[in-house]
Formats: C-alpha cells, structure tokens, sequence
C-alpha cells in the first residue's frame, strides 16, 4: 500500500490533468486515396476547461515535418460549447511521399499547451494529439504489361475545341483600315503623294522643289529658279504678289511667319540683288541656297501648325 | 573711270539737295507728304504734273510751294470760259498814245527762263487752249511773233477741281497722256495735321507761308541735266523690263491675265490708253523713285509706288464704267500688281 501511493496520487493528478482537456477529437475527409503531392487535411477539435487558452507557442510550426511530409497552414478558431471552449486546428498537410504501393502512412501527434492564468497562479494543461495514418497510392503502375509498340504506353492527347478565328480575323482588317486611314490623313497633312498636288501647302510643295534642285548642285539658274519658287509659295500664301517692302504687312496678315521675319527679310534682298541688281552671284553670296532650304523647311512647319 | 566717280558724287549731292527740298516744301504743307515725294520725282523726271482734289485741300498752296523751293521763273494763269488760246501768248491792250499794242504774254513773258508754268484750274478752260498746252508740254516750244520759242526747262503744273461738272470741259486724252502724273489730293487725316490746319495761324496766310520757305533749294537750270544723268545712272535689270511689260499688258487686257473685278466684265472694260509714252513716263519716273531711295537699279517697289499717279489716269475705260472710274481704276491698279508676278 505504501508502494501504492504516488502511483494512485501519480493517476489523480494526470485525472486531474486530463480532466482539464476534456476530448481530442481528430478529423480527417478520408483515409485513403491519396497520391504524391496532395494535400492532407485534418481537423482537430479540442474542448478544455473553461479558462483555458491555446498556448500559440504550442502549436507545430508550419514548415518540414519529416522529409516526406510537410506542414503548410495551421488556422486555429475556438468558441465555447456546452461546458467548456472548444479550440479548432485546422492543418494542411503536403504529401512528397512517392510510393511504389499502397501503403499506410503515419502522420506523427503532438502535444499542445493550454493555460489558465488566475489570481491563485497559472494552470497548464497539455493535450495530446494521437498521432493518424492515411493510405497513398503509386502514381503509377509498378509493373505494367509490356507492350510491343511502345507509343501505346503514351495516352492520346485530349481534345480541345478549335479556335474560332473569325473574330480576330475581322478585328485585324479593321485595325488595318484604320491605319490605312490615318495614314492617308497624315499624307494629306504632309501633301505626300498623291495629295501633293493640293492647295493650301505651298511652302510644302516650294520645299519638295528645293531639294530637287538641291541635289542638282548650286549653280546660278538652279538659285534663280529656287528664288522664284519661294516667291511663289509666298505669293500664293498671301494670294497677292509679296515684295520685299510688303514684308511687314505679310506677316501682320500671317503672325505666325512673324518669328522667321529676319530670315524672310534676308531672303526677299537676296531675291531683289539676284533679280534687280548686280546679279545672281551676289546674292548667292548673301544667302546661298542651302540657307533658302533651310527657310522653307520652318515656314514648311510653321504652315502645318498654323 | 574719273568720270564715272564724279556723276556717282554729283547723283549723291544732288539726292541730299532733294531731301532739302522735299523739307522745305514739308514745312510749309503739313501732311501731304506723299504727294510732296510724288512732285519731286515729278520734278527729276521732267514731267508736267495735273493736281486733283476737292476745294481747299491746298492744290494750289502745294504748287506755290514747289515753285517757290525751286526757284527760277515762275507763270501763273486760271483757266476761265472765255480764254482763247492767244490770252496764252500775247497780251493786248492800248496804250497811253491810244494805239493797240501787242506783247508777249504770260508765257512768253519770262521766255526762256521760265521753269514753272502754272494753269490754275485747267478744266475751266476751253479746249482750244489745251491744244496750245499740247505742243508746249511735249515739246516745250511755242510759235509766236513768227519766231519760235523754247523753254528747255518748263514744267507744267495744273490743278482741276474734280467736284463741279457745270462750265467745264473734260481734258482731251491727247493733253492727259502728256502730263507725267495725275495726283489726287486729299486733306490729311492725320488729326494732329487737320488741327494746325485749322487753329495755326501761320497756315491761314497763304502768302506769308509762301515766303516763309527757302527759296530756290535746288538749282532750276541744272535740272534737266541731272534728269537726264538718273534716267543713265539707275541701271533696269533684264527682269525688270520683263516685269513692267507684264504690268502693261496686265492693265490693257486684264481678262487675259487672269484678273477678274466683282460686277465687272473684264473683256469689255478697257477701251484704250496706256501708251508706251506712258509707260515711258512710268520707267523714268521710277528711276527717280529709285534714285531717290539711294539706289543705282530698279526694283518693282519703284514702279509700284508711281504706278496709280502715272498710269491710272492713261487708262480709258468703256463709257459704261466711266463714270465709276474712281473706284474701278484703282482697284484695277491693286489686282494687277497682285496678279503679275515679280519678280
């Protein structure tokens, strides 16, 4: 009797202990049927004292287990039920097990903590979790028949509903209309052929000359007739002949010309020496042709803007 | 070489003399500053000159005022009903013995001397003494006391009153063709000119103002040679010429340049005029302008600035536009310098 004692006071106290946590319940959808890679879920429901809190430390840590098995989440609710709380582990394990058979595995248990902090100290009370197995299956047969062609191992491809192109199709040609279109507009802007022949684009039409004669070299004809191509664009963008005292009422007509007025003016001299007075020569001198060019090409961008 | 560097000198003194003169003349007769520039270069081209405008805008104050700058011999004679021709030349009366004697009349009087002749409203004339005036204006000689008289350095000036019609008689085109410019006058706009005109007593005594100004800026017998000496010392480059033959074709057939008038047949606009005398009258008078601008070559501007005063009054339009003449020549002007290219 005496060697009785702790023993009988060893069983109250883990009564004591285990009355404390009430049940442990462990769920599971299925036990078997599972395959390399899948997810294993468990549900775990402990009810304890009332009192008593899941000690957060406690709880496995998501993460390897063993080196088949790993813990990925691990949610925890807990509401109170008849008599007690009752705290829910919500565990997802992942399954890297390849197996060649069917065969039981062993999910291992745990043990966690819960505490009860009151005036007198604090309890602590630890509830076992037993541990349970599943069963998984190869992915594969082990040992298939052999085959003399081996192509029949390989499964036919799964069909899939054709495309219907239709809609891409048509989409594709409007985007291209559209382009089509706003090039044509960019080319009516520009007077790039075909609309190169249309009014209100003189200096455009005037630069396009320019460059012609440009390549043609700088001789004193070429000059001349670059000179007169610009009077004429002047001309017709003023619809009245422009000379070179008319410049400052041009460009009271036109202010947007206004910020090439130095030019312009170096320009209409340059025409009045070649034309008038001592010659061609002279005013290639005052302004040679590449300048004439450079002119048009900003009154070709003044034009477009305004 | 030497001689060449001389007559550039001498067209340089002489440009400086001009703008003297055109100052003088600008002091005495505010605002009218371009009909001023347009009697000078009348005066370097040689040219008789016929003033137009409405009553009092200062006609004849503006050809006083000329004269007087000017200097040399001055004639002055007003156009009435009753003038014959011989009232010109010879001055008729009885003398104190009672015998009828005849001598030289106003414009014989000065002879040969004489620069300036001056016909104060020429309309009122008859016509037999605008033929007198057309061989004294083309010619500047003149038949009388069976001797022939030349006057190397006359200038004609005549002013008209465009407002009456009654009791006058239109100038033959043969006499307008041989008057250089037509200038119409206008009182100025410029409110600051108008109010002197009004309130500065110095401009309501013609007289006084008259005398007021330097007399004899330029030297009136060396006119004729520095005329001549511009008309060969301003250079006219081939473009030029083709220019001014396209302005003249321009005026005569407008509707075959491409100029088109509001309300207006251009086919049957133009009946004749525009004489290559005239368009003579326009080259040298360009030359002055150009002269005057201080430079040896014409440039289209030249011919612009003088285009309406000399050409507009050549043209002779259908009589059906004649009467609205002052408004259908000078926008023909306008759309034949917008029309022909230059250069």
């Amino acid at each position: 009797m005496r060697r009785l004692a702790p023993l009988l006071f060893l069983l109250c106290s883990s009564l004591a202990a285990h009355s404390q946590v009430r049940t442990v319940e462990v769920r599971t959808p299925r036990p078997f049927g599972y395959f390399l890679g899948d997810l294993v879920r468990a549900q775990i429901d402990i009810v304890v004292e009332p009192g008593f809190a899941l000690q957060a430390a406690s709880l496995p840590q998501p993460g390897a287990i063993t080196y088949w098995l790993d813990l990925r989440t691990v949610a925890v609710t807990q509401d109170s039920v008849s008599g007690g709380s009752r705290v829910r582990l919500d565990l997802t394990y992942q399954n890297f097990y390849a197996a060649l058979d069917a065969r039981a595995l062993e999910i291992p248990g745990f043990v966690v903590t819960f505490v009860s902090d009151t005036d007198k100290g604090a309890t602590t009370a630890k509830a076992q979790i037993p541990p349970w197995s599943f069963n998984i299956s190869p992915l594969r047969e082990v040992q298939p028949p052999a085959r003399e062609d081996p192509r029949t191992y390989l499964r036919p491809d799964g069909r899939v509903a054709s495309l219907d192109t239709q809609p891409l199709v048509v989409g594709g040609a409007g985007f291209a209309a559209m382009a089509v279109l706003a090039f044509a507009g960019l080319a009516w802007d520009r007077t790039w052929w075909p609309f190169a022949k249309r009014g209100g684009r003189a200096f455009a039409a005037c630069l396009r000359r320019l460059r012609a004669l440009a390549e043609r070299g700088e001789d004193e004809a070429a000059y001349e007739t670059a000179l007169l191509a610009l009077h004429r664009a002047l001309d017709e963008t003023d619809g009245r002949r422009v000379l070179a005292d008319d410049l400052p009422a041009f460009l009271t007509r036109h202010p947007a010309y206004a910020r090439e007025r130095a030019s312009l003016a170096a320009f209409l001299d340059a025409s009045r020496h070649s034309f008038f007075g001592p010659g061609p020569a002279a005013a290639m001198r005052r302004l040679p042709l590449a300048d004439i060019v450079v002119l048009t090409r900003k009154l070709t961008a003044i034009e477009r803007e305004s | 070489m030497n001689d060449i560097r001389s007559g550039d000198a001498m067209l340089t003194d002489w440009r400086e003399a001009a703008g003297r003169f055109e100052r003088a003349v600008r002091g005495a007769v505010v605002g009218q500053d371009r009909a001023i520039r347009l009697l000078t270069i009348a005066l370097f081209a040689r040219g008789h000159v016929l003033l137009e405008g409405d009553v009092g805008v200062g006609k004849t104050t503006l050809l006083r005022a000329v004269a007087r700058a000017l200097g040399g011999a001055y004639e002055r004679i007003e156009g009435t009903v009753d003038m014959m021709p011989s009232d010109l030349i010879y001055h008729t009366y009885l003398a104190n013995d009672g015998r009828p004697r005849v001598e030289p009349g106003p414009v014989l009087r000065q002879s040969e001397d004489l620069s300036i002749f001056f016909f104060n409203e020429i309309n009122r004339a008859r016509p037999q003494v605008h033929s007198l005036l057309l061989r004294l204006m083309a010619e500047r000689s003149l038949t009388a006391f069976n001797r022939e008289y030349r006057f190397p350095n006359l200038q004609v000036f005549a002013d008209r009153n465009r407002v009456e019609r009654e009791e006058t008689f239109e100038l033959p085109a043969a006499a307008r063709d041989r008057f250089l410019m037509e200038i119409g006058l206008e009182a100025p706009r410029d409110a600051e000119a108008r109010r002197a005109l009004v309130f500065d007593p110095r401009f309501h005594d013609t007289d006084a103002l008259i005398a007021g100004i330097e007399s004899g800026v330029l030297d009136h017998a060396a006119m004729a040679g520095i005329g001549a000496a511009i008309q060969h010392g301003i250079q006219a480059s081939p473009a030029i010429e083709t220019y001014v033959v396209a302005l003249w074709e321009a005026l005569v057939r407008p509707h075959e340049a491409g100029i088109r008038l509001p309300g207006i047949d251009m086919s049957a606009l133009i009946q004749g005029g525009a004489s290559p005398r005239g368009v003579a009258f326009l080259v040298r008078a360009a030359r002055v302008r150009a002269w005057l601008e201080g430079r040896d070559w014409l440039v289209p501007e030249d011919i612009r600035a003088i285009f309406p005063e000399v050409m507009a009054h050549r043209v002779f339009l259908e009589p059906i536009y004649e009467m609205r003449r002052s408004t259908i020549v000078p926008e023909l002007c306008r759309a034949v310098f917008d029309t022909v290219p230059a250069p």
